[in-house]
């Protein structure tokens, strides 16, 4: 054997733990947080109170829940641009369905998740079936949705927003499953940061250790590959766009019940917070590569500066500026760190 | 196999191949590039569905609707291009597809032992079974690839050039591996351009031209200009253009000049020159840095010392601009990614490194673009001759024209080629060495990389021969024997 391969050995000799940890896709994103955590405690007084912990994750777990599903799909090589108005298509039909044809909110829960679950099966068996980049299709489906959301609505309820459901059987119980929320101490916790951290576990979970997880990494990393050695890539990526679906349903009926009614309108340019989440994260563009961790590490950022510059005082108008530099920073942050870990590795 | 036709758009890939492959023997396929191999290991691989023809298995008929039902049948393949997935780990890529699962839960330690299991009976212990794909060199993930293949309870092993990317120690270790498969009753269908190998482990030849079977069951001896008379329809094998007579190339300028150009870990210490009209060949193992001394001249990589130098001029270091427009040009090894637009037209990619040349006011004329490109292409008898074809559609030769034919349109200095024949099949190989002879007859200075000792000893003015990135030898290419090039190259390595 060559000395040069044996040179060659060293460098797939076990890592070390540090090595490890620095080449994990969501390392990038957890310096950022760091970083975004220390500005804001340093710009906002009230930033490190502890109410304002709950009110930070409360936010981080809105757009936390849909970012998990997001990131998988972009591990797996595909877009949902329909993701954002997906959630108030899950509660607008929740809410009408219990309304119109039921006295019991369940029935219009379960309605929503078969009808939710559709849309999702829709994007994954047209991008399967047609072959177009999944940025169509969903780009489609987005302004379909958008359409539908404010069209039915109109239709059925004449306004813009849907009736109020608050005196319906079962709503209360579903309150406290979808939108309940509780006080440790000071700190206020919404029942939705139970959901997004369970999600995030089952996500880690199915990517490390079954093997629709090693499928999700195959589909989106080299997909032909995946399909010669008998993958089901067409299977895995319906089952992605279903899972966002299903995230979507969770968001939507959270959206219902803590109100009892919802405006159509809502959910558009979402869509895209779920994908900054994920990217921040460390999940490649391209597919391949990723974490279900590091998108909720992406969506934490997302909180603490949604949430900060209200504790800042800043001037609200400028908010989304004031969001787009930091997730921009925050980015490049982490394209620098996941850099620096390469080149020590 | 009896009779397999396959049509795509615009093209018969298959018109007709018969192929019979019996237990325990190593088959060869042999032909040229768009001899139909692919397409066939397609079909047998269950990736491709044959428009007409039959596959018996076991002298039974079979239907082999999808790569799952291949390798169900026992068939694996190991595809020429690489297909691995990056980002998974080496035991994920091995069992992707058939993972060691109860109740979809992958059972980690049990695929790990089964992956490194593998792994050490085929010679690499050293490949961890935990590493991500994306971190191994070329040869592992091949290695890694055949673990893949091996871990199906197997009896057809498909191999699309397996020695490709493999150095010649790693060679003789897949040969071993190949030896004990059949001693085991699993024949292997093997696919190579190179006679020696097929001469080394073959047991019968079939080949192939244009889609059609023209000798099948060939015994291994067969004399190779026979089989290259098959597979061309011509008499000779490829033949290396005569250098100039009296075997010393005049006395021209020195064009190009390396002063102890270094880069830890990979090449140190190398100094050279080459003069107008000589043609110099780089050989050493893969690893030996003779790629990177390519890049560094190139001035794709920045080398940590020494000086690169264009009639007499250092070119600033790092900077492919500076060195393109003192005249470098390069064909890189990897042409279809590194050099070639795939979906442009041949006319784009000849032109593209010249177009300051058709400009004027910001606005190209196409017309005059048009006609240079084809000028050149039409000069290196580039087939189809069609300048607004895609470059995609074209064989591995004929896009290495195109690359060629760019650096002819912008009037190089300095041609750097590296690995310029590989992925070319031998019929278009003579062709290419005559023109890159001709190249140098016009006053470009060459320098060529090649892992093919014949190529750089039929081809070169002069030889320099690398090992773990130190010229360690230098002498006319003429004067020198294959037998003590090789022993040059692998002198550390004979011992481990």
């Amino acid at each position: 054997m060559t000395g040069l391969v044996l040179s060659a050995d060293e460098r797939l000799a076990p890592r070390s733990m540090v090595r490890r940890l620095l080449g994990r896709p969501e390392l990038g994103a957890v310096v950022g947080a760091a970083a975004v955590f220390v500005f804001f405690s340093f710009a906002a007084d009230s930033f490190l109170q502890w109410s304002s912990f709950g009110t930070v994750l409360y936010a981080s777990s809105t757009i936390g829940i849909m970012a998990v599903p997001v990131a998988l799909l972009m591990i797996g090589g595909e877009f949902d641009l329909s993701a954002g108005v997906m959630v108030t298509s899950s509660a607008l039909a929740s809410s009408m369905f219990s309304f119109q044809m039921t006295a019991n909110v369940w029935v219009g829960i379960g309605v929503s998740l078969l009808v939710t679950l559709a849309f999702g099966a829709f994007n994954g068996i047209m991008l399967v079936r047609t072959k177009l980049p999944s940025f169509i299709i969903t780009l489609g489906t987005f302004l379909m949705l958008t359409g539908l959301n404010l069209g039915l609505t109109k239709l059925i309820s004449g306004t813009v927003a849907t009736k109020s459901i608050g005196d319906m059987e079962g709503f209360p119980a579903a309150q406290d499953v979808f939108a309940s929320h509780w006080t440790i101490g000071s700190v206020d916790l919404q029942v939705t940061i139970l959901w997004w951290l369970g999600l995030v576990a089952v996500a880690t979970w199915v990517l490390l250790r079954t093997r629709a997880g090693n499928w999700i990494f195959a589909a989106g990393g080299n997909a032909d590959a995946a399909r010669a050695v008998g993958v089901p890539v067409a299977r895995t990526k319906v089952g992605l766009y279903m899972a966002v679906a299903f995230c979507a349903w969770i968001s939507g009926q959270h959206l219902l019940f803590s109100f009892d009614v919802v405006q159509s309108g809502e959910g558009v340019g979402n869509e895209f917070l779920y994908i900054i989440a994920a990217v921040i994260g460390g999940c490649l563009m391209t597919g391949g590569y990723g974490s279900a961790i590091g998108s909720a590490v992406g969506a934490f950022i997302f909180g603490m500066t949604n949430k900060g510059i209200v504790y800042a005082q800043w001037n609200p108008d400028w908010f989304k500026f004031f969001l787009g530099a930091m997730l921009l920073l925050a980015t490049l942050l982490n394209a620098w760190v996941r850099r620096r870990a390469e080149a020590t590795a | 196999m009896r009779g397999i036709t396959k049509e795509f758009p615009g093209a018969k890939a298959l018109d007709g191949v018969d192929l019979d492959v019996e237990p325990g023997e190593v088959h060869c396929l042999l032909g040229q590039n768009g001899a139909g191999k692919s397409t066939l290991i397609k079909v047998l691989a269950g990736a491709h569905q044959p428009d007409s023809g039959d596959l018996a298995w076991d002298g039974e008929p079979v239907v082999l609707p999808s790569p799952t039902a291949a390798m169900r049948h026992g068939i694996s393949t190991i595809y020429q291009e690489l297909d691995l997935v990056d980002g998974l780990s080496v035991a994920d890529n091995i069992f992707l597809g058939h993972e060691r699962a109860r109740f979809g839960l992958t059972r980690r330690g049990e695929t790990a032992t089964a992956a490194r299991d593998l792994l050490r009976s085929l010679g690499h212990p050293e490949i961890a079974p935990g590493t991500e794909v994306g971190s191994l060199s070329p040869a592992q993930q091949q290695i890694v690839s055949m673990a893949r293949a091996l871990s199906h309870d197997t009896r057809l092993i498909v191999m699309d050039e397996p020695s490709a990317v493999l150095t010649q120690d790693e060679v003789g270790n897949l040969f071993r591996v190949i030896g004990e498969l059949t001693a085991a009753g699993v024949a292997v269908l093997y696919i190579s351009h190179r006679m020696a190998e097929i001469r080394a482990i073959g047991t019968r030849v079939t080949v192939l031209k244009d889609g059609r079977t023209v000798a099948g069951g060939l015994p291994a001896d067969t004399p190779t200009a026979q089989l290259v008379a098959l597979m061309t329809g011509r008499e000779s094998a490829y033949d290396f253009p005569q250098r100039v007579p009296g075997g010393e190339p005049p006395e021209r300028d020195e064009v190009l000049r390396v002063e102890h150009l270094t880069q830890p870990g990979s090449f140190e210490d190398v100094s050279f020159t080459v003069r107008a009209g000589e043609i110099v060949g780089l050989v050493g193992l893969v690893g030996s840095g003779r790629s990177e001394i390519l890049h560094a001249v190139y001035g794709a990589t920045r080398p940590a010392s020494g000086t690169v130098l264009v009639d007499g001029k250092a070119l600033p270091p790092g900077r492919v601009t500076a060195a393109v427009r003192a005249g470098v040009g390069l064909a890189p090894e990897e042409r279809k990614s590194q050099a070639l637009f795939l979906q442009d037209s041949v006319v784009r990619n000849v032109s593209i490194s010249s177009l300051g040349r058709f400009s004027r006011f910001g606005w190209l004329d196409r017309r005059r673009e048009t006609a240079a490109a084809a000028e050149r292409v039409a000069a290196l008898d580039l087939r189809p001759a069609d300048p607004q074809r895609a470059v995609r559609t074209l064989s591995g030769g004929n896009q290495q024209k195109a690359v060629l034919a760019r650096w002819l349109l912008r009037g190089c200095r300095v041609l750097l080629l590296d690995e310029p024949t590989r992925g070319v099949d031998v019929g278009a190989r003579s062709e290419l060495y005559a023109l890159v002879r001709e190249l140098a007859d016009s006053g470009v200075a060459v320098l060529f990389v090649s892992s093919e000792v014949p190529e750089v000893l039929g081809l070169a003015d002069r030889a320099l021969v690398l090992r773990e990135g130190r010229i360690v030898h230098e002498a006319a290419a003429a004067s020198l024997k294959e037998s003590h090039v090789l022993d040059l190259v692998m002198e550390e390595s004979a011992h481990e």
